[in-house]
């Protein structure tokens, strides 16, 4: 009885004290919209920062705020000083109980991935969650942008923005003064073999870089079978796989043995590192820039 | 006039498509020994279990002291009728105390929570049938004659008017045989229970049993007195061997010896006994 | 004074007072322990009620450790009380509450609201304990009628429809090649990080009748256990008292299901642990493996929290692991 009677006090004064105590640490709240549309309590520079996807990590690091963070998502692997950081479970499986612990300021979180239940508890418990949701690459360096400005870095957000631009356009300039637009098979995975269809960051890579996507198509991740790859004679093979090690070089081997195709024939079967075009976060240009190179060799020093 | 224990009218039961009793009517009086032979697959299971209301029969009925089995609760026949069958699973550890208890389930209240009458009916049991110094006996323990006595005890805590066995002395030795058997006649005289009883064993039957019914394929051979229905033509007829009967030594009832083939055709006597 | 002298009675109120013993220590210890370990005297202020008043620990146990293991008890006490349930009914020690048919029909369910990306609470729940309720429709119908083995033709019903729902769950399973993949995969291995602690008050207010009746079953299911037929004899309306247990466990172990997704071998060995230790009379069984079950259920979750450092396991990894050798221990116990 007595413990019950304890409970319902303490419930209500930590309830109370959550929402007052934000007040003394963050002056000037206000109410911002993200990128879901939903309002969002967020301070005016906010400290005690969490992210909930390794991508938002490097965003964060890349605008120079990376000591305001205080716990990052699992696989935060760059740059390097995040890894050192307290982890709050995967992406998919966020930890809510290390979240609550760490008292974050914000929450930054990706539609594409954090579960929206999760998201929903740490908000029933008076915890400020940013939502974005980057569909293409204009609209991850707008998400730079936009973040930048969130936490108060107006200076840092135009100007990274701004040199991401400006590699952007570079790309696109040089892929339109080229005519012959090699077709990429892009594979995702060693079994099954799975690429990416339209309406993917890879498939917008792929075509800004100025190559034909091969798997363009309404399936975002449609599966292909050897026969059909070799059917459509690739000109290039990149493979990109979180299996890494000697498994590609088995891959490649398979490829190789095929000489009607054009890919093999040539030599143009690539292995490349999956976070630089997977995550919507600013190596997205150091991912297109490569793909560039991969596909353009010829104007490869083009680029600086 | 008190109605019969047991009267069946007309009873059909089949199993299926395949006829087991055919139009068999009987009566069992009141506070009877009632033993029911037949060869194997002569429906006598069938009988009892319909009479125990655990078959549905196809055309007929069975009445229990007039009122048809047909219109009781499961709860009410079990507290009028207690069955011992053949064969008892013996698995499961409840201890002998536990089994005897179960036994009490028709009259505990739907909470089944045991009152002390239901504990001192139950110790009452045990002492009658002997194994009050096994109640601690988890089942898998007990020999084939002391389950028997358990199982008995459990029937007698049911308080049933009408005790139903199915074989009870088929797998026990002669001891135990006759231990039994005299406990079903002490029931029978002390309690006033109507003993209904399937045996295998002819001549336990002419000794005890005051009515015998003879059943072959599901239908009567003959019911009556053992001086009536064990004959030699009868059960000839019914059991498809030869038989020398006589009358036993202890008494005014009929001795029945099965006859091994050496025994058949001239130049014994065994022709002779048979023209008596 | 040894346990067999002591009267039904006095043995029911030791395993009520144990049971209940063992379960407030799990409890505290699912409260205490998570992935922000706090020393013994924060953990002790905050349970009582004392700590700082702006101590995060206190939200962190009372909104969202004790939710958790809450639910991790009901399902645990579902659960085993199932297995126990099933295994009298069907006279088959290797019953478990998903025998007939619940895991297929609920994972199809589940899977299907995986698929569309439904939440995991009302969307995936619902679906489940529909599609529960759909196999436990399935495998009634296929067994009307049946007067003589009818345990047999249900056993035999229930594993044909988990077979053919084991068929579809893998072609769905392949057909899926994204991110639902992995919340697919956690829900067939049984997970509570996906139910709704939120809504465990609902839970207990459906999952509590269910126990109820089954509590004041105790004695028809002993009797069952002695064999339809004796049970018949001792004035059980066997027909009835069967179709009603059936269909109760059904329902309370597709509502778990639904929250937790199929978490193994917590139905299969937490009643012949019991079963080993107290005897078979279900009186003593059914509170033992309320109390029990949902201890054991709230450890093994508190252990998928904390053993790895790389995040939490489903729960059902744990309860394989510990619930595995356990059985085969038990079995040799037993002989």
């Amino acid at each position: 009885m007595r413990l019950c009677k304890e409970l319902g006090k303490v419930m209500l004064v930590a309830g109370l004290g959550l929402l007052a105590g934000f007040s003394p640490w963050h002056a000037m709240a206000a109410v911002q919209v993200d990128q879901l549309g939903r309002q969002v309590n967020v301070p005016a520079a906010p400290q005690r920062l969490v992210t909930m996807a390794a991508s938002l990590t490097e965003i964060v690091f890349a605008l120079g705020l990376g000591s305001r963070v205080v716990g990052v998502e699992q696989f935060s692997d760059y740059p390097p000083a995040a890894r050192a950081l307290p982890k709050v479970g995967s992406y998919k499986l966020p930890d809510v109980e290390r979240i609550v612990a760490l008292q974050p300021g914000l929450c930054l979180a990706i539609k594409d991935g954090n579960p929206p239940h999760v998201l929903e508890r740490l908000r029933g418990l008076g915890i400020a969650v940013y939502v974005v949701d980057p569909r293409n690459l204009p609209g991850v360096i707008a998400t730079v942008e936009e973040i930048g400005n969130l936490l108060g870095a107006d200076d840092q957000a135009r100007e990274l923005a701004a040199a991401l631009n400006r590699r952007y356009q570079r790309v696109k300039d040089l892929a339109g003064q080229v005519a012959h637009h090699p077709r990429v098979f892009f594979q995702i995975g060693i079994s099954p073999i799975v690429s990416a269809g339209s309406h993917t960051f890879l498939d917008e890579l792929i075509t800004t870089a100025g190559g034909l996507n091969l798997a363009a198509g309404n399936v975002p991740y449609p599966r292909f079978s050897q026969e059909q790859i070799l059917a459509l004679q690739p000109e290039v093979i990149i493979i990109t796989s979180m299996d890494r090690g000697g498994a590609f070089e088995q891959v490649k081997a398979g490829w190789e043995r095929w000489e009607t195709m054009p890919a093999a024939r040539n030599h143009r079967i690539f292995l490349v590192d999956s976070d630089l075009v997977d995550r919507p976060a600013p190596r997205l240009l150091d991912g297109l820039e490569m793909l560039f190179r991969l596909i353009h060799p010829e104007l490869a020093g083009e680029l600086p | 006039m008190t109605p019969p224990a047991v009267l069946v009218k007309h009873l059909q039961v089949s199993y299926g498509r395949q006829p087991v009793l055919r139009d068999l009517s009987i009566e069992v009086p009141e506070g009877a020994f009632f033993i029911i032979i037949g060869p194997n697959s002569s429906g006598k299971t069938t009988l009892l279990r319909a009479i125990a209301g655990a078959v549905k029969p196809q055309q007929g009925q069975v009445e229990i002291w007039g009122a048809l089995v047909s219109h009781f609760s499961k709860k009410a026949l079990a507290r009028i009728v207690a069955v011992v069958p053949q064969r008892v699973a013996t698995d499961i550890p409840f201890t002998v105390r536990e089994v005897v208890l179960m036994g009490r389930s028709p009259h505990v209240g739907w909470m089944g929570l045991e009152q002390p009458r239901d504990l001192e009916l139950a110790e009452e049991a045990m002492t009658f049938t002997n194994v009050a110094h096994l109640a601690q006996r988890p089942l898998p323990e007990l020999s084939g004659g002391e389950l028997q006595r358990v199982i008995i005890a459990r029937a007698i805590c049911q308080q049933p008017r009408l005790l139903l066995l199915d074989e009870p002395t088929a797998a026990l030795d002669p001891a135990h045989q006759i231990n039994l058997m005299d406990l079903m006649a002490q029931l029978q005289q002390e309690r006033g229970l109507t003993v209904v009883m399937v045996s295998h064993d002819l001549n336990l039957a002419a000794m005890y049993g005051e009515q015998l019914l003879l059943l072959k394929e599901g239908k009567t051979v003959q019911s009556g007195r053992p001086a009536d229905v064990l004959t030699y033509e009868l059960l000839e007829q019914a059991y498809g061997c030869p038989v020398l009967l006589d009358t036993n030594p202890l008494g005014q009832v009929p001795r029945i010896t099965l006859v091994p083939k050496r025994f058949l055709g001239p130049p014994f006597l065994i022709h002779e006994a048979r023209r008596k | 004074m040894s346990w067999s002298s002591l009267s039904l009675g006095r043995r029911w109120l030791w395993v009520i007072l144990v049971g209940g013993l063992l379960l407030t220590l799990s409890l505290a210890l699912g409260m205490c322990l998570g992935s922000t370990p706090a020393g013994w005297r924060r953990n002790l202020a905050a349970l009582l009620g004392r700590s700082e008043p702006r101590d995060i620990l206190t939200t962190i146990i009372w909104r969202i450790r004790w939710p958790r293991a809450l639910m991790a008890g009901l399902v645990g006490a579902t659960l085993s009380l199932g297995g126990l349930v099933f295994q009298a009914l069907l006279r088959n020690p290797l019953a478990d509450p998903y025998i007939l048919g619940v895991s297929g029909g609920s994972a199809v369910g589940a899977i299907l609201g995986l698929l569309a990306g439904l939440a995991p609470f009302p969307g995936v729940a619902l679906l489940a304990f529909l599609g529960s309720m759909g196999t436990l429709l399935l495998v009634l119908v296929i067994t009307t009628g049946e007067p003589g083995g009818r345990k047999g033709s249900l056993l035999l019903s229930g594993v044909m429809v988990n077979a053919f729902c084991s068929a579809v769950i893998i072609f769905l399973v392949s057909i899926t090649q994204d991110v639902r993949l992995h919340n697919m995969l956690y829900w067939l291995m049984g997970d509570l990080s996906m139910s709704s602690p939120d809504h465990v008050t609902l839970l207990i207010y459906l999952l509590a009748p269910c126990f109820l009746v089954i509590l004041c079953l105790a004695r028809p299911l002993n009797l069952l256990l002695m064999g339809e037929e004796t049970a018949l004899y001792l004035g059980l309306n066997v027909a009835v008292t069967s179709r009603v247990l059936l269909i109760v466990t059904s329902l309370m172990v597709s509502l778990a299901v639904g929250q937790s997704g199929l978490v193994g071998f917590v139905g299969l060995v937490v009643p012949h642990l019991f079963r080993l230790l107290l005897g078979p009379d279900h009186r003593l069984l059914i509170p033992a493996c309320l109390l029990g079950g949902g201890s054991y259920l709230i450890l093994c979750d508190l252990v998928s929290r904390v053993l790895s450092s790389q995040g939490e396991m489903p729960v059902g990894v744990i309860t394989a692991m510990v619930g595995a050798p356990l059985f085969v221990l038990l079995l040799m116990r037993s002989r």
